[in-house]
């Protein structure tokens, strides 16, 4: 100790002792830090991996092109409108270089083909990180002076969201994010501004609570709060963990709160049990009428088979009380005016079976272990707090609570949260558990990143908007007849309604009356590939008739006229040149049945009969552009020439459907 | 060979361009030698004399010199560092960016300023107890005292504006404080933080006031209140040495200079 303290004095002295030799000392220490900051320059990161780049392509064999498309130095990219100053592009030095796709390690690996370019765009937009930054530490990760770090790949899609905002085809797990943020109810909660101005919209129909007592029970509603994928593994429900307590004295408020809805009973009909002449008729009205296209039911392998419009059905029995689901089969708008279920015109006799069948669909487990004493006030008042507490209303109408706002925090700019304050979730928390996996969950991560700072500031040039929602209403009794039908669950009319049947916008156009109202009557399958198809609803003549006319006069496109070609008198040769090009210049076939012996094609509609059901000027007008009858057909556009499409036409109309028997057999 | 060289500089003395530009001309008597300092601009504010103890380390520790060496850092700095610096929202952080990714040397420059800055205001307050405790503030120091602590001032300012400067949150948040601080002045307190803000948030006018102060108007300050201080040392009689030194110290003193 005492020999190292002086051995530091002896230094001191050495160095120190003389104030000359102290200045030479101190000015040599200084030169030396003021050397550094010129050798951080010299010996920089961005400078090594370019060396690496050019050593890299040295031994190619473009490596001409390479080295004349390689620039030394910073590299940047300014977009001013943007506010974006990246210079990734000065290590990652080959992303450009479309010879480069052997190249595995970064930051020299080719980026992947995409619609934008990085002159348009710059990186930092889509990736996040810190664009004008130059070294590896800054660039990508979270820093002090910058807190959003790179992107990972997964969510890469969230950054298209920030523009595009309709679905877009390359970003699947995008889209099925937006679905289920919109389809599992998030935002009747959680308000997502668009930058439009608009809130976002649920997709999903929250039955009212208002009369649930006609519907099912008090145990069943108990057993419901406390799992609802436990009833129905499909459950759009999420569970909210209550507790035995909270769950009896919420079921005790729902009960004690509901009203009894007239008519929506059937207590003068036969009971259900008496109806079931034949065991298998239940079933067999069950797929006649296509409940399976929108009702799913969970097979003995344990998966959920079917739609996912209404509820699923594995349960139903232990859940709905006969009287109610009978009156529901018979007539569902007077239960719920708004519902997505057509009212199909089933006899006395058929909503008996169907019913019978349903009631069978039960499951006594579900409610063997609930047993609820009779409802005291302090229950119901208690449950009422809950109902309140839970923000049950943000999703259920329930008389007597209102809808409340802002329940949730907003997520209009989740995705620009600091990513480095992870939430700790509490117990206290309200957010209830859902049952999604993990491709859900990552859907929705990449769907609520994109929600970010920059989604509510992109210039007007760069934003694509969501086709805005259609509130179109078809008039007259017609409309109402629609309404009743709930043509909308499933066919879209000028921009509303569901995609699971073909758009209608142009139907008036497209089709003859007589196949139109044949249909009405009995609907057949068009397409043989399709398992679901359109339900018979039973419908009068005089419902036909008027749903007919409407379609027939209001359906029309403005882009021709509709009688403006014969439905028939084409010479045989015009027919058989159209046979020629059907068959051999234009393959049709591959898709599309005309002769069922020996046609194979199964992904376009039948065509064995299309001549009793297209009008011809509509088949001339498909040949010539199908895209701009209905935008997102598969069917290709040829370019036909004019005589060629006159000739297919012909050949189209000449298929009344001689071969139809053929076909069933 | 020491010779030779004394002989070569005292022959330059004698040369017509450098009696051109040194009024004192040649000579190493006493008379000529505080002339040399007396008649340069640079050289006359200090004492034409000084004590050879006064320059020891343990005399002053250096403080007030190394202050000033970190202020003439500080001015070389800032005057490169406004090179690469517009003071407006959009620019600001961006060139703060800029200075640490692209401008050669950016960071040192910047981290050079910063830090002489932090040492800056260290020495001012070593200095100024150094002085205090060495009770060289007492007559007739105690103007050139006043002086310093007006300079202490000056320096904190300096130091206060150049944080917004870089226009983050922590510059932000902290002229928000700053600023508040100042409104809770009696009476003008909120047309005090109206003035130094130019609005009543921390915007665009308050950068470019800020940037103002602390480039031209306290920077200017500073060095008119140096140069006082500078003459007032060698007016008041030099650098205090006196009964406040230890004796130790002084014996110290005494025997080498006898020897």
């Amino acid at each position: 100790m005492q020999s190292s303290g002086n051995k530091f004095v002896g230094l001191w002295q050495k160095l120190f002792g003389d104030p000359i030799r102290a200045f030479g000392v101190v000015s040599v220490l200084f030169l030396i830090s003021l050397a550094i900051a010129p050798a951080k320059n010299r010996f920089s990161e961005w400078g090594h991996y370019q060396k690496g780049y050019v050593r890299l392509i040295r031994g190619r064999g473009e490596a001409v092109t390479l080295q004349r498309h390689f620039q030394s130095g910073i590299q940047q990219i300014w977009l001013p409108d943007l506010g974006v100053v990246d210079r990734c592009t000065t290590c990652h030095v080959g992303q450009k270089e479309a010879s480069l796709i052997d190249v595995s390690t970064q930051p020299f690996r080719r980026h992947p083909v995409i619609p934008h370019t990085s002159e348009q765009m710059g990186c930092v937009i889509c990736h996040r990180g810190q664009g004008p930054a130059t070294t590896v530490e800054e660039a990508h990760r979270s820093t002090l002076a910058w807190e959003q770090p790179i992107l990972p790949a997964r969510y890469i899609e969230s950054s298209c969201g920030q523009c595009h905002r309709a679905p877009l085809t390359g970003t699947p797990q995008l889209n099925e994010g937006h679905r289920l943020l919109t389809r599992y109810g998030c935002v009747h909660c959680h308000t997502v501004k668009q930058p439009d101005g608009n809130s976002l919209k649920a997709t999903d129909d929250p039955p009212s609570l208002s009369h649930i007592a006609d519907k099912t029970t008090r145990q069943w509603v108990f057993a419901w709060l406390k799992d609802p994928q436990a009833y129905a593994a499909s459950a759009t429900m999420p569970n909210f963990k209550l507790s035995d307590n909270d769950a009896r004295d919420i079921s005790a408020f729902l009960i004690a709160n509901s009203t009894p809805i007239p008519d929506d009973t059937a207590s003068n009909s036969s009971p259900a049990q008496k109806a079931a002449p034949d065991p298998t008729a239940g079933a067999s009205l069950y797929g006649e009428s296509f409940c399976a296209s929108c009702h799913a039911v969970q097979n003995a392998a344990g998966n959920v088979v079917g739609g996912d419009v209404g509820p699923e059905l594995t349960r139903i029995g232990t859940k709905a009380k006969p009287e109610w689901l009978q009156a529901w089969i018979r007539n569902p708008r007077i239960y719920d005016p708004g519902t997505e279920m057509p009212h199909y015109r089933f006899t006395d006799q058929q909503a008996a079976v169907l019913t019978g069948f349903l009631q069978a669909k039960a499951d006594p487990d579900l409610l063997a272990n609930v047993h609820l004493d009779a409802a005291t006030p302090e229950q119901i008042a208690h449950g009422k707090t809950l109902v309140t507490e839970f923000g049950c209303a943000s999703c259920h109408e329930i008389s007597g609570i209102k809808k409340p706002e802002n329940f949730a925090p907003e997520l209009t700019r989740i995705g620009s949260k600091p990513s480095k304050q992870p939430r700790a979730f509490g117990a206290g928390l309200k957010m209830p558990q859902y049952s999604f996996n993990p491709a859900q969950i990552d859907a929705l991560t990449t769907q609520l990143l994109s929600f970010t700072d920059r989604a509510q500031s992109v210039p007007n040039s760069l934003a694509v908007a969501a086709t805005p929602a259609s509130n179109y209403q078809p008039a007259g009794k017609a409309g109402q007849l629609m309404n009743d039908l709930a043509c909308f669950s499933c066919h879209a009319i000028n921009g509303r309604g569901g995609n699971m049947a073909p758009d209608l916008t142009w139907e008036g156009s497209s089709v003859q009356r007589k196949w139109l109202e044949d249909f009405l009557r009995n609907p057949n399958t068009l397409r043989p590939a399709l398992i679901r198809r359109m339900p018979k609803f039973n419908l009068t003549n005089e419902e036909i008739s008027t749903l007919s006319d409407y379609i027939m006069t209001v359906y029309q496109t403005p882009a021709f006229e509709r009688d403006s070609m014969p439905e028939s008198g084409y010479s045989s040769a015009q027919v058989e040149q159209g046979r020629q090009l059907f068959y051999s210049k234009y393959a049709c076939q591959s898709c599309h049945i005309v002769d069922p012996k020996a046609d194979k094609g199964y992904i376009g509609p039948t065509l064995t009969q299309v001549g009793a059901r297209l009008n011809a000027a509509w088949i001339y007008h498909w040949m010539k552009n199908p895209q701009a009858l209905r935008p997102g057909t598969g069917e290709p556009n040829r370019n036909m020439s004019d005589d060629d499409a006159r000739g297919l036409t012909a050949f189209m109309m000449s298929q009344k459907g001689s071969g139809k028997q053929e076909a069933k057999k | 060979m020491a010779k030779t060289a004394t002989e070569y500089f005292d022959n330059l003395r004698e040369s017509r361009i450098w009696r051109s530009i040194f009024r004192s001309g040649s000579g190493s008597s006493t008379l000529h030698r505080s002339l040399a300092i007396q008649q340069n601009i640079f050289l006359h504010l200090f004492s034409t004399k000084v004590r050879r103890r006064m320059l020891n380390l343990s005399a002053t520790w250096y403080l007030g010199t190394l202050t000033f060496g970190t202020f003439l850092i500080l001015v070389v700095t800032g005057i490169l560092l406004m090179l690469y610096y517009h003071p407006s929202v959009p620019q600001a952080y961006a060139d703060t960016k800029d200075l640490q990714f692209v401008v050669s040397s950016g960071l040192f420059l910047r981290n050079l300023h910063r830090w002489s800055a932090h040492a800056m205001v260290f020495l001012v307050f070593a200095h100024m107890f150094k002085v205090f405790y060495r009770g060289a503030y007492r007559p007739p120091r105690e103007f050139n005292w006043v002086i310093g602590v007006i300079l202490l001032l000056v320096t904190l300012l300096l130091s206060y504006t150049g944080y917004l400067l870089p226009w983050d949150q922590l510059a932000f948040w902290a002229i928000t404080v700053g600023s508040n601080i100042a409104s809770a002045v009696p009476l003008l307190g909120n047309k005090i933080h109206f003035m130094l803000l130019g609005g009543n948030l921390v915007n665009a006018n308050a950068l470019l006031r800020f940037y103002v102060l602390h480039c031209m108007i306290l920077p200017l300050a500073a060095m008119f209140l140096i140069g006082i201080h500078f003459w007032r040392i060698r007016k008041d009689g030099g650098l205090y040495a006196h009964q406040s030194e230890p004796a130790t110290v002084r014996a110290k003193a005494m025997a080498k200079q006898a020897q």
